[in-house]
């Protein structure tokens, strides 16, 4: 007996669609990767502004911010792809790095002032 | 009263029906659930299909966790219901959805088609190098075999596909599961298609991003990041090994298709990989080399002597100390600036040597006087004294006046400013 419905298949969901768990559900390897990119977008904004208007120590505070932030997931990223780190210590290869990058943050910072 | 004893808790769960076209809606279910931690997702689709609601449409098969069927998105994160415990979800609610990134053919069952499509093009499946008579040994404890460690394991659920976001901006992207599974065939000694295969996941293995999603929820544990990680590394190595490689085109021939190794041929790809290697070297030593001499070209180039003029020679008679302002323009960048400033010029008795000394105090800068009466430098700041040949005679100043490099020319004084 053929059936004479019409059957539609509904299109794919995406991950966080109709989801009211999708921040909570989000990992820290997804924050981490997220970030990467936002930090690179503001880096280019901060970078112009600090171009554009020299000698003001907030856009400096904030650009220098923004490229050790970005530095410090892009080495985990080098690491994690050239296998210099194995890819079970990715949580903690950010806790690490982020010790590194508040370390070289203040050392940058007090060697200009 | 222990925490996981009974307990009312909501279930919401994803409802579609393929007979409409609709994007389909959540029922919710409440149920009094005796032993939270005796309680799997599965029990409670079970139970909801039986007593609530049998129009409930779900995939499940062995119930413990080994062939794959009931993987959905449990509160927000992919998981095996059969392996989800009760006890371990938070929350009002428990929200249940369909696997990601494949079609929803109705309720909680998606089109795993695409999925297998995926897999059977990173060619999953093994064929012998050599003929053998006996079987390969590879030893348990052979880096080989650790290499490959667990990623054998993969039952094929699909919750790595769902969990990963590039599965979804990049739509050809072959997937975590396909990757994984290629990466335990192509770390294999044993393998016959390596370079088939390599062919197939070159492409994909660019669009992970490292956001380790699917390890995040493997029900089996596994790392895909890992394996894609290895077949990444591998290709970067083998795209300099001299080896010629299988057709590089688009249109490669069927993989079981025998190749002729000829080794005087320079293939496409080692000329592209070696040409891009070379051209990238260049342009790294010409800004390198760029980026040197500007820092140290305009150093090393031969600066003209400025000479600025003092006075006439007979301006200054013999036994005389004089102070005299001279002018000139000086350039510190791209800031050009008028400079004034007093020289002492000295021209000793019985000889025609002069010698003009910097007015500046070498102690801390300040402008130093000739005292005809004490016949000395006298510093007013902090009463540094210095000889008139310009030693100092007491007083802070570390070290004797500074002196200019003089010259004379038809009876004209000049010393040289920087």
């Amino acid at each position: 007996m053929e059936q004479d419905v019409d059957f539609h298949f509904r299109s794919p969901l995406s991950r966080g669609e109709l989801d009211p768990n999708r921040l909570r559900s989000t990992q820290v390897g997804m924050w981490a990767w997220l970030w990467q990119r936002i930090s690179a977008l503001a880096i280019l904004v901060f970078l112009g502004l600090h171009l554009t208007l020299t000698y003001i120590p907030l856009i400096q505070f904030l650009l220098l911010l923004a490229v050790v932030f970005h530095a410090v997931l892009g080495l985990r990223v080098i690491l994690l792809d050239f296998g210099v780190v194995d890819v079970r210590y990715q949580k903690a290869l950010i806790g690490g790095l982020a010790a590194l990058g508040i370390l070289m943050f203040i050392i940058i910072w007090f060697t200009i002032y | 009263m222990p925490r996981h004893r009974q307990k009312r808790r909501v279930f919401k769960v994803f409802r579609y029906d393929p007979t409409t076209r609709y994007e389909g809606h959540f029922d919710l279910f409440e149920l009094e659930i005796e032993d939270e931690s005796l309680t799997t997702i599965l029990d409670v689709l079970l139970r909801i299909q039986r007593k609530y609601d049998p129009s409930l449409a779900f995939r499940y098969s062995c119930r413990i966790s080994m062939c794959g069927s009931c993987g959905m998105v449990i509160n927000g994160k992919e998981a095996l219901a059969c392996q989800t415990v009760l006890a371990n979800l938070k929350g009002k609610e428990i929200t249940i959805r369909p696997l990601n990134h494949f079609p929803v053919v109705r309720d909680l069952v998606v089109d795993m088609d695409p999925f297998f499509e995926n897999y059977n093009k990173a060619l999953t499946y093994f064929q012998a190098a050599q003929e053998m008579d006996e079987p390969a040994i590879i030893r348990p404890d052979s880096k080989e075999r650790k290499i490959i460690s667990d990623a054998t394991e993969c039952i094929a659920c699909g919750c790595c596909v769902s969990a990963c976001t590039m599965a979804h901006w990049h739509k050809d992207y072959l997937g975590p599961g396909a990757l994984n599974r290629a990466f335990t065939l192509l770390a294999d000694s044993r393998d016959g298609l390596h370079k088939e295969r390599m062919a197939e996941v070159l492409e994909a293995c660019y669009s992970c991003r490292t956001e380790f999603n699917c390890t995040e929820v493997c029900p089996k544990e596994i790392s895909p990041t890992r394996a894609i990680k290895y077949i990444q590394l591998l290709a970067a190595k083998e795209a300099f090994q001299r080896e010629p490689h299988l057709l590089d085109t688009e249109e490669a021939a069927p993989p079981l298709k025998e190749y002729s190794e000829t080794d005087e041929q320079m293939t496409r790809r080692r000329f592209l990989s070696t040409a891009t290697l070379g051209l990238a070297g260049v342009t790294a030593l010409f800004i390198g080399g760029l980026l040197t001499a500007t820092g140290f070209v305009p150093s090393m180039r031969e600066r003209p002597r400025k000479w600025v003029h003092v006075g006439r020679v007979e301006d200054f008679p013999p036994g005389s100390i004089k102070t005299v302002n001279i002018h000139y323009k000086a350039r510190d960048g791209f800031y050009e600036s008028l400079v004034e400033k007093p020289v002492l010029v000295s021209r000793k008795a019985g000889t025609d040597k002069i010698t003009i000394f910097d007015s500046r105090c070498t102690h801390l800068g300040c402008t130093v006087n000739w005292d005809e009466k004490k016949n000395l430098f006298i510093c007013p700041c902090h009463m540094g004294t210095f000889y008139p040949d310009g030693r100092v005679k007491s007083g802070p100043p570390p070290r004797p006046l500074d002196r200019y490099l003089t010259k004379l020319k038809n009876g004209d004084l000049f010393v040289e400013e920087a």
